[in-house]
């Protein structure tokens, strides 16, 4: 809180964030247009990721819609489609992995 | 070659006449508002939380952008140090 | 005058290809003689090495495997090569039985006359030719300038009865060499003996012990000759030191002498071509002269004498091959002994001396054994015996010796020396280094260079290819035609890599090959552990202004930053409980009997655990400050709003002392409101009684029963054992500071209540309510409670009312609830409860007839709880 000792962020590394999220519910971006939401159980230094109840959203860029058309939320909404998949638990291979967050993110 | 990898390049000095280099930027930025560029073009702007030394990078109060559009907010991020292109203070 | 000598004006650049096709072919059949019989393993491929002239360079190094037919065919002037090559291996082969008999015999014979060297079988055309020729005197191809050493006198005495002995198989060479030297001798009727180095000149001074000064032996620079090194010294050697041997293979082996070996194999080729500069030797004679006086106290009249031959033939010994030290103390020849022979024989070259050397010991010259007085003899009998022994040890402990060839040596050599390269990135490749990491030999080569690297004016890899392209190696095969035809690739190496060393040792040590990673030191980098980019330097300075901006962010109320400081708080706290939990299992056992140690320990160990505790229990935060209309939950109630703040606390409790855990209960009681399963279980204000579908979402649902199974049972324990005060207290706190109306619409809140309620009956009806002041202020906040649940009794069960919802929902605790709040009430209140529930339970029982049967008795006895705490029983509905 705002106790003047607590340095949360002191010498610290950037995995200690990851660390944090342990037995969290995790946000993960992977490459390849995933994104993965689940309770993350375990981590290495290779980010290599244990997560549970999963919910893998998988983007899929639909060809015929012209990317660089200036229609911002329309071009997202028509030219992006995304499936979801459910898993109870799944170990993610590190060097797939993006970015790692314990928030969920908002638009 | 495996010399220079250890020493994160060539040391220039700066005004005062220390030694600068990656790892003194990186030190001076932490904790400020930076533009981390990944190599699939995606920037996140945030406050840099800290670098290790495979340039995994902890963000907090992260935004993204794609293509120059804003993209989503997270609160904290930690980014693979292998898809960082750059990070520039802001 | 070597054998090794090449007649420069032979057409051919190389002499020893054309000239001596037959070399190549020596070579292999000397190793396979040397690998088994004796015991000189390296030494003897050391000296092959010497005398090898580079025949391999020519070969195509992938053909190594097949050297030996490579080297018949490579030289194309030569004919017929194949047949004599092969004899030639054959009976290299053969000579190893045969010297091994040759052993036995000497053994157990006294010594015979020594066959008269016959070529078994002698190869149409062996390139020795020309030593048959009377006239022929070698020359050498080598300066002696390359080695930086002066040409060294030839070998002459204790050759002639080696090679005698030897003949047989061994190697027509080494008869034919030795006829070559005795003529040579017979035309330079001094040796050519001039002593290169100092380190000949120790030896010799043992020599000079042994034998007895009134014996001075002239011919002694004969048996002090090259032939030594080659053969197994001992023949030769014995002959110097007959009398006194065994002692002096200290000497032998001095420092000085183990040094130069090298150079010393090197110079056999300027040995004999020495023969032809006459000048020199004296010179050296006299350098070494001194030398020997100083080294040690040598006869002066030996010194003199000979100086030079004594000293040249003495290191090759003792530096090329290990075992000439116990040669030289077996080998008993007399001084006269030595004295005979020696005219005779003429420095051969070293390698060809093998074979005969070694069978040496076994035949002497009959002259020489009728040269010998009778002591003599019988010493020198026993000194064989002896010998032979050793040899036969040797022979033992060497089996395993020369399985490769020097060729393969050389090759693997190579390949290691190559990888060196490689692996250090080469000139010509950045990315190498990657592969630096995972190659045995470069982090050999890393430790002995240590700091190197950081000199960029100095390639980590230079030394290996600089070796690599002077010897010819993959990357410049191109090069290898052009060298000098002796280049030995072990002794470069040998070189090489000590330079290596010595540079190393003069450079400062590399500091920042290891640093600090995520999971511990991180050195070098390999494929699983990713090698960092950076060395960050992390400063204590540079935190503040981080910290800074957060703290003011938490006070804007943004609920991130709260959330990193809860779990922050809460690794922090589990931290310490693994901490805690292995030291308690490490608590020494105490007994009446124990002794002070134990007890000591003991006390210690309750001291850690106690420091550990308060430790502990800072860390839960529980004693922070409470700020009133803060946006911010307290610290302690942040933890128990994640799922891993939950399912510390029993782990927690466990290491609480009573005092602790009533004011964690307290903490709580003050703030359930704050508490995640409470706020956020809530349903919408804005549901009226019995509104459908508030059922809370599936997290909080989550979140709800992991702290029902987690939080809420050490806490019940706690308060099943508590007394009445404690009990009203935390009523009290929970009707002064929460709002209970909240309480009574979760799960939570509910337990909580139901657990200080039924507590409170459970001593009266223990212990009976008499008259203490407690019970009055229990019967206040009683009826309080009363009051607020019944207002809420509308909303008190979950789901909704509709009958699908009763099906499933869960409201078992609403009823224990009701109950324990029924067997306290007085009989008016019993009719308010009854009152506002009825419809419920009606509903219930009619929906329970439906269900089936486990179903519906598990429905009804959850409502039974509350009818017969009212004294009433579902039945009695039926």
């Amino acid at each position: 809180m705002d106790s003047a000792d607590d340095t949360p962020t002191a010498s610290g590394e950037p995995l200690d964030l990851v660390r944090l999220c342990i037995d969290e519910v995790v946000y993960v971006k992977l490459r390849g247009d995933r994104e993965l939401s689940g309770r993350l159980h375990a981590y290495d230094s290779h980010c290599n990721l244990i997560l549970g109840d999963v919910e893998e959203t998988i983007y899929i860029v639909d060809e015929k819609d012209s990317d660089d058309e200036d229609s911002d939320d329309e071009d997202d909404s028509a030219g992006m489609r995304f499936v979801k998949k459910k898993s109870e638990m799944l170990f993610v291979r590190g060097d797939s992995v993006v970015l790692v967050s314990p928030d969920q993110p908002k638009d | 070659m495996a010399d220079e990898s250890f020493e994160n390049g060539t040391e220039a000095q700066d005004q005062g006449g220390r030694k600068y280099d990656p790892s003194a930027f990186l030190a001076e930025i932490n904790g400020k508002s930076v533009t981390v560029k990944l190599n699939n073009g995606i920037v996140y702007k945030g406050n840099l939380q800290n670098v290790d030394g495979y340039m995994n990078i902890a963000l907090e109060h992260t935004r993204e952008v794609i293509n120059g559009k804003p993209g989503k907010n997270y609160g904290d991020t930690f980014i693979r140090g292998n898809n960082v292109q750059y990070i520039s203070a802001d | 005058m070597s054998f090794f000598g090449f007649d420069t004006t032979l057409p051919r650049d190389r002499g020893h290809q054309t000239a001596a096709p037959g070399f190549g072919q020596t070579q292999d059949a000397f190793a396979g003689l040397s690998s088994r019989p004796d015991a000189f393993g390296e030494s003897d491929t050391l000296d092959f090495e010497e005398t090898y002239d580079g025949l391999g360079d020519q070969l195509d190094e992938t053909d190594d495997a097949f050297n030996d037919d490579t080297f018949g065919e490579a030289p194309a002037t030569q004919q017929s090569i194949g047949k004599d090559f092969d004899f030639a291996g054959r009976t290299a082969q053969m000579s190893n039985v045969l010297q091994e008999e040759g052993l036995l015999h000497a053994v157990r014979q006294p010594p015979r006359r020594a066959s008269p060297p016959k070529p078994v079988a002698k190869p149409r055309r062996t390139g020795y030719e020309s030593y048959a020729e009377s006239s022929y005197i070698p020359k050498l191809e080598a300066d002696a300038s390359i080695w930086g050493t002066a040409p060294k006198k030839p070998a002459q005495e204790a050759q002639p009865s080696n090679q005698s002995a030897s003949a047989p198989a061994r190697k027509m060479m080494s008869v034919e060499e030795v006829e070559a030297m005795m003529r040579a001798q017979a035309s330079q009727p001094q040796p050519q003996t001039q002593p290169v180095r100092p380190p000949p000149q120790q030896l010799p001074p043992t020599m000079q012990y042994d034998f007895p000064p009134s014996q001075p032996t002239p011919q002694q620079p004969g048996f002090a000759g090259p032939p030594q090194i080659l053969q197994r010294p001992q023949q030769q050697i014995p002959d110097q030191r007959q009398g006194t041997t065994q002692r002096h293979p200290v000497q032998a082996e001095l420092p000085g002498q183990g040094v130069h070996q090298p150079q010393i194999l090197q110079r056999q080729r300027p040995e004999h071509s020495q023969p032809r500069h006459g000048g020199t030797p004296s010179q050296h004679g006299i350098q070494f002269q001194q030398q020997q006086q100083q080294a040690q106290h040598r006869q002066q009249q030996q010194q003199q004498q000979q100086p030079p031959q004594q000293g040249a033939p003495l290191q090759p010994r003792q530096i090329l091959q290990n075992p000439n030290r116990l040669s030289g103390h077996g080998q008993p020849l007399a001084p006269q002994y030595r004295n005979q022979d020696m005219p005779r024989v003429p420095p051969t070259g070293p390698s060809h001396h093998r074979g005969p050397s070694y069978q040496g010991p076994v035949i002497t010259n009959p002259q020489q054994i009728l040269n010998l007085s009778e002591e003599d003899r019988a010493a020198y009998l026993a000194e064989e015996a002896k010998r032979a022994k050793r040899n036969h040890k040797i022979y033992l402990l060497s089996q395993g010796n020369h399985l490769m060839t020097p060729q393969d040596k050389n090759f693997i050599t190579r390949i290691q020396l190559q990888q060196l390269v490689t692996a250090t990135g080469g000139a010509d490749e950045a990315g190498g280094e990657s592969l630096l990491a995972e190659d045995f030999y470069y982090q050999v080569y890393a430790q002995i260079r240590g700091a190197s690297r950081q000199h960029p004016n100095q390639p980590a890899n230079q030394f290996a290819q600089t070796y690599l392209f002077q010897t010819g190696g993959r990357f410049g095969m191109s090069g290898r035609r052009q060298q000098r035809g002796g280049d030995n690739h072990m002794q470069r190496m040998e070189q090489q890599v000590q330079r290596a060393v010595e540079a190393a040792k003069l450079k400062p040590k590399n500091k920042q090959l290891v640093i600090e990673g995520s999971l511990g030191k991180i050195s070098f980098s390999n494929s699983k552990t990713p090698k960092p980019l950076l060395n960050i330097k992390r400063s204590e300075d540079s935190r503040p202004p981080s910290a800074g901006p957060r703290v003011s962010r938490a006070k804007n109320g943004s609920t991130i930053p709260d959330r990193k400081v809860a779990l922050r708080d809460l690794e922090k706290i589990y931290d310490t409980l693994m901490v805690l939990e292995d030291h308690e299992r490490r608590m020494p056992r105490l007994r009446e009997d124990s002794d002070a140690a134990v007890v000591q320990s003991h006390m210690e160990w309750t001291q850690q655990m106690e420091s550990l505790n308060q430790r502990l229990w800072t860390e839960l935060k529980v004693m922070e400050p409470i700020i009133p209309n803060s946006t911010t939950a307290h610290p302690f109630i942040a933890l128990l709003s994640h799922p891993k703040g939950k399912k510390a606390i029993p782990r927690v409790f466990r290491h609480l002392s009573e005092q602790q855990r009533v004011t964690i209960l307290t903490m709580l009681v003050i703030q359930l409101d704050g508490l995640d399963v409470i706020s956020a279980a809530l349903p919408p204000a804005s549901a009226g009684p019995h509104a459908d579908a508030i059922v809370p979402s599936a997290s909080v649902r989550d979140e709800v029963e992991l702290f029902a199974m987690s939080v809420i049972p050490p806490l019940f324990t706690y308060v099943s054992d508590a007394p009445l005060h404690i009990v009203v207290g935390l009523l009290g706190l929970a009707l002064d500071r929460t709002n209970i109306s909240n309480l009574i619409r979760t799960k939570i809140g509910l337990g909580i209540l139901t657990m200080f309620v039924s507590r409170a009956e459970l001593i009266r009806q223990a212990q009976g309510a008499a008259g203490s002041s407690d019970w009055d202020v229990w019967t206040s906040h009683y009826d309080r409670l009363f009051d607020e649940a019944e207002s809420e009794l509308p909303f008190i069960f979950p789901g909704g009312s509709n009958a699908a919802s009763l099906k499933e929902v869960d409201d078992v605790h609403v009823w224990q609830f009701l109950a324990a709040m029924g067997v306290g009430a007085s009989p008016d209140q019993q009719q308010r409860l009854v009152l506002g529930v009825k419809e419920r339970v009606m509903e219930t029982v009619a929906v329970s007839k439906a269900l089936p049967a486990d179903l519906a008795a598990k429905r009804l006895g959850n409502v039974n709880l509350f009818m017969r705490a009212i004294g009433l029983d579902v039945e009695l509905l039926g």
